[in-house]
């Protein structure tokens, strides 16, 4: 089976099963900054997480992390749980973004969760924290709005 | 600033382009600093496969536009203020107009809206074709002040950057 988002047979199957890791594969700045997920350990759905890599580095004196890099993480983990979480199978397309930067990101790894705030016929919110330490202490959070595209509809 | 003396535009322009290089995460995206006046910075992101979020269709991951527009808005920051402070992003605010597409450089410019004693306020564009913008961002800026900014911050900045000559007899 060709895998891609655009694919309707692909996209329900690894979604069926679970397979943010068969996405990931197919988002390669996704993989430059080293997003992965793991089980939510309070609930049923993922936690994500972003690698500490020298890469990442947007401040050498601190150092801290990039925080365009913390963006684009966050923003990785609102679509790979928008695509879990909605009740059918959807392609979010962003249309904007809005982070607020709370503390230092240190050269550590980063946890995000997500959650869905709304589900519209065409619209979806996601609202984002990314923490280190402690969820308590979020070094950031971010809200998101997508539209939501009919997977069928991808090449147009 | 530098021995006294006012950077120019070029001196500017060296001291932003060391700026993006130090930073590991733009030094190895390539960055290039195109120009630098006091209000609009322009940077070039050359063309790179990492920065695909949907292989399948060809499309820029969203991400890197707004790492780009946190970049170029704070760096547009540094050249705006009476001496270079140190300015962490408070918040930042990008709306996708479409999406950025493979094999094209993507074009960034910002510009300081106003600086206040507390806070400096950018915009930004990116584009990869003229006229069709991919993206805007309202980025704000927190100013740490002289007390925090580490010593040696402006130094660093200009280092290996040679002033005109004529500015050197002035």
């Amino acid at each position: 089976m060709r895998e891609g988002f655009d694919n309707v047979d692909w996209l329900e199957r690894t979604r069926a099963e679970g397979d943010v890791d068969a996405w990931l594969a197919l988002i390669p700045y996704a993989r430059r900054i080293g997003v992965s997920t793991l089980p939510d350990p309070q609930g049923e759905g993922l936690l994500f997480r972003l690698d500490p890599r020298e890469g990442n580095v947007g401040n050498v004196l601190l150092p801290a992390l990039h925080g365009g890099v913390v963006a684009a993480f966050m923003e990785t983990a609102a679509t790979l749980d928008l695509m879990l979480a909605t009740r059918m199978p959807r392609l979010p397309r962003i249309v904007d973004i809005s982070i607020d930067y709370l503390r230092t990101a240190r050269l550590a790894p980063s946890l995000a969760r997500c959650s869905l705030q709304r589900e519209g016929r065409r619209m979806g919110n996601v609202r984002v924290c990314a923490w280190q330490e402690s969820e308590t202490t979020p070094v950031a959070t971010a809200r998101l709005h997508f539209v939501l595209g009919d997977p069928g509809d991808a090449g147009a | 600033m530098i021995h006294g003396q006012t950077p120019g535009d070029a001196d500017w322009r060296r001291a932003l382009t060391r700026f993006v290089t130090v930073i590991p995460h733009t030094r190895e995206l390539g960055l290039e600093v195109l120009e630098v006046t006091p209000e609009v910075t322009t940077m070039r992101l050359p063309w790179n496969d990492d920065l695909l979020g949907d292989t399948a269709r060809g499309l820029v991951h969203g991400g890197v536009l707004t790492m780009l527009l946190d970049t170029v808005c704070g760096s547009a920051v540094l050249p705006a203020l009476p001496a270079p402070e140190v300015c962490p992003t408070l918040d930042l605010r990008v709306d996708h107009f479409r999406p950025g597409v493979a094999g094209l450089a993507i074009l960034a410019e910002a510009r300081v809206v106003r600086v206040t004693e507390s806070v400096v306020f950018t915009e930004g564009t990116l584009w990869q074709e003229t006229g069709r913008p991919l993206a805007r961002g309202i980025g704000n800026f927190v100013r740490l002040g002289p007390r925090n900014t580490p010593p040696g911050f402006a130094e660093a900045l200009f280092a290996d950057v040679a002033i005109d000559e004529e500015d050197d007899h002035a």
